[in-house]
């Protein structure tokens, strides 16, 4: 019996019994659909922040923060460290402790690959206005740490860094609310920020260019990037009447790194860092740790459409084994005109095949029926502020991998009956009723 | 071979081998001390019982007995459908019993052509498929297999069924149908179980006429299982089995002729 005769009586075996075969496709369907679609919003959100990574993220460039800092972050966020108590270090008080002195700034600068540190201060700011209209809006300012950032700027330019212009990259929305009209219309413009003195509570306003508007993304998290000069006059202000030991303390810095040095070189810097009490981060470190949260989620909804396909593959052997008690005479009758053993086994092996497989099509049928009617809502709805990111992105080769994933499950399920009907006697079987 | 008595004095008496034709024609198949025990030890049962057979090209044999005497063991045995526990068969020069499986599946493909009481067709396929089955078994293409189902159901007169379902044909109609799916795959040997249990006098008649037809025009060999006397009477020899030994062997003078 030829292979494609096999295929083609498999499939129309499959529909002598059209509710059964349904049902048991239906099981599969759901199983490998959940399984598609958890996937494709993992895919979808991956594929956003890579593009997001690629246009705003930046090569070569690690923040530097005490590990301290690290650590009492996260026996904040553990409810309390679960090793009890620590001891106090008279050498080095809680402030020392978090903040980076000179001159371990400067054993930072002279780790191998380093090719610059900038300290940096956090900055703050009350309002942004313009002369244009006198509502004031909500502004958080920070200072761009390396013109190895990129941002993804929609009109006019980056902030020049390390020029002596005051400068400011204005996320989108602003231009309009400041009185520009139009993003076009804000370059170049001149508006004021203002800044409370920590030590008066009194609120002064520092003027500053817009070089450009941003486009909205989630690696910017709401912030205006701005420029050395910017920075300094922000930190005059804060810092008015306090004494300067206040202002250059430094909780953490901005390095850049030699990239030609590859993965390599970087896990070697983050150790140097490591052993002289720091921690380095990178972009795609900050991001990783997301995606870390985001796959234990996926992988939790993967887990359950596997117990689904688990399911669905005792319900192939169900429906085969009744396929095979059905089909006993005909078995019988096959086995007499000759037809051998194997033969009887691939039949119905490639009857559990045919199964998953057309449960698994469904599946990706109905996932990408899902992907037209999901994506363009929620693009308008609770992604309207995030342009670019499909919910849903299906790989091709992952889809392929899964409909194969799915046969073989199916295949190892019916090799029970497939079994059984190879095994069978022919007089027996055609002896019974 | 063994002496014939005459149970019912219709045969006449013949030591020689009976051939269709003049001239002796080879063996094609032969049984020797053809042994099989179902059970074990004490609850031993001894369906066949030494059988010694020999059964020659063209022959029409009627293998007669009552229920539980062995005859349809023995069918099955010389069918290569059943191990026997001990002997041997001879199917041509080849020693069936000791082919593999493969060969045996073969075989039985390329040179059997079966036909049983209770029919055996795929209920919910079409005549023509069910026609088709060996030749898909043999894994002969679509164009050819339809192509030469089409001529086994022209001989059994139901070229224009081809396209039914097998459920709705009548009972004679089916086992019409049987018989062309028994000498699609051009057979040596048609082996038929009862293949009239099932129908009444005419319908059965017919598909009698049909079986003798393919023994004398195809000089396919018959090997029918039976217990109606007047079918028995049609073929060249009969074999009477009892308690897994043959009784007895006649030889018609009316080799296939009609009644």
């Amino acid at each position: 019996m030829k292979l494609w005769d096999i295929i083609k009586s498999a499939n129309s075996n499959l529909l002598r019994n059209k509710g059964r075969t349904f049902l048991t496709i239906l099981a599969i369907f759901i199983g490998s659909f959940t399984i598609i679609l958890t996937s494709g919003i993992r895919t979808g959100v991956n594929d956003y922040i890579d593009v997001q990574l690629n246009s705003v993220g930046g090569e070569g460039y690690i923040e530097i923060m005490p590990k301290a800092m690290t650590e009492i972050m996260s026996s904040q966020m553990s409810l309390g460290s679960s090793s009890g108590p620590q001891e106090y270090n008279p050498d080095k008080n809680s402030l020392e402790m978090t903040a980076i002195s000179d001159s371990d700034l400067k054993k930072l600068r002279n780790i191998d690959g380093i090719e610059s540190v900038k300290p940096s201060q956090q900055i703050s700011a009350e309002y942004i206005v313009s002369s244009k209209n006198k509502t004031k809006f909500v502004v958080t300012p920070q200072a761009l740490p390396s013109d190895r950032i990129n941002l993804d700027i929609a009109t006019g330019r980056l902030i020049d860094i390390n020029g002596d212009r005051p400068e400011i990259n204005i996320l989108p929305g602003y231009a309009e609310a400041l009185g520009f009209g139009s993003d076009e219309g804000a370059v170049g413009q001149t508006v004021r920020i203002g800044v409370v003195e920590t030590a008066t509570m009194k609120t002064r306003e520092v003027e500053a260019t817009v070089a450009g508007v941003m486009n909205k993304s989630i690696i910017n998290m709401g912030r205006s990037w701005v420029n050395v000069a910017l920075e300094g006059k922000i930190l005059d202000v804060m810092y008015t009447n306090l004494p300067d030991s206040y202002r250059d303390r430094v909780y953490f810095a901005t390095a850049e790194w030699d990239t030609s040095l590859g993965d390599e070189g970087l896990k070697r810097i983050k150790d140097d860092m490591e052993k002289l009490g720091y921690v380095g981060m990178t972009f795609e470190d900050q991001v990783g740790m997301f995606k870390t949260f985001l796959d234990a989620i996926i992988l939790v909804f993967t887990i359950f459409g596997g117990v689904a396909l688990l399911a669905a593959s005792i319900g192939i052997i169900n429906t085969l084994f009744m396929a095979v008690q059905e089909r006993t005479r005909e078995i019988g009758l096959s086995k007499a005109m000759g037809l051998g053993r194997g033969k009887i086994f691939l039949m119905f092996s490639v009857e559990a095949i045919a199964l998953g497989f057309w449960g698994s099509a469904l599946g990706i049928g109905m996932a990408y029926l899902a992907r037209a009617i999901v994506n363009p809502i929620a693009s308008d709805t609770f992604l309207k502020d995030l342009p670019g990111f499909n919910l849903l992105q299906f790989d091709l080769k992952w889809l392929a991998g899964l409909v194969l994933l799915v046969m073989m499950i199916a295949f190892l399920a019916g090799t029970l009956p497939a079994r059984r009907a190879a095994k069978k006697d022919p007089i027996e079987a055609l002896r019974y009723e | 071979m063994k002496k014939s008595k005459q149970p019912r004095g219709k045969a006449a008496p013949s030591q020689a081998v009976p051939s269709r034709t003049s001239g002796i024609q080879p063996v094609i198949i032969a049984t020797k001390n053809l042994t099989k025990i179902y059970g074990k030890k004490s609850a031993e049962f001894k369906a066949l019982n030494g059988i010694n057979l020999e059964i020659r090209r063209g022959e029409s044999v009627a293998i007669i007995g009552k229920s539980g005497s062995g005859k349809s063991t023995l069918m099955h045995c010389l069918a290569l459908l059943d191990a026997p526990t001990k002997g041997e068969i001879f199917i041509g020069s080849h020693l069936a019993t000791k082919l593999k499986k493969r060969r045996v599946n073969r075989l039985r493909n390329k040179n059997f052509g079966f036909v049983f009481q209770q029919f055996f067709m795929n209920a919910r396929d079409s005549v023509l498929s069910n026609v088709e089955l060996p030749l898909k078994i043999a894994g002969i293409r679509h164009r050819e297999r339809k192509r030469r189902a089409m001529e086994a159901l022209r001989i059994v007169e139901l070229e224009e069924k081809a396209k039914s379902r097998a459920n709705d044909l009548s009972g004679g109609q089916k086992q019409r149908v049987c018989i062309a799916r028994a000498i699609v795959n051009n057979p040596s040997v048609i082996f038929a179980d009862e293949p009239t249990g099932n129908l009444d006098s005419v319908t059965g008649a017919r598909v009698e006429d049909l079986l003798f037809q393919m023994n004398k025009e195809k000089g396919i060999t018959l090997i029918i299982v039976t217990h109606d006397e007047d079918l028995a009477a049609r073929c060249s020899r009969q074999i009477h089995i009892k308690d897994g030994k043959i009784l007895s062997e006649t030889a018609s003078t009316v080799k296939g002729g009609s009644k």
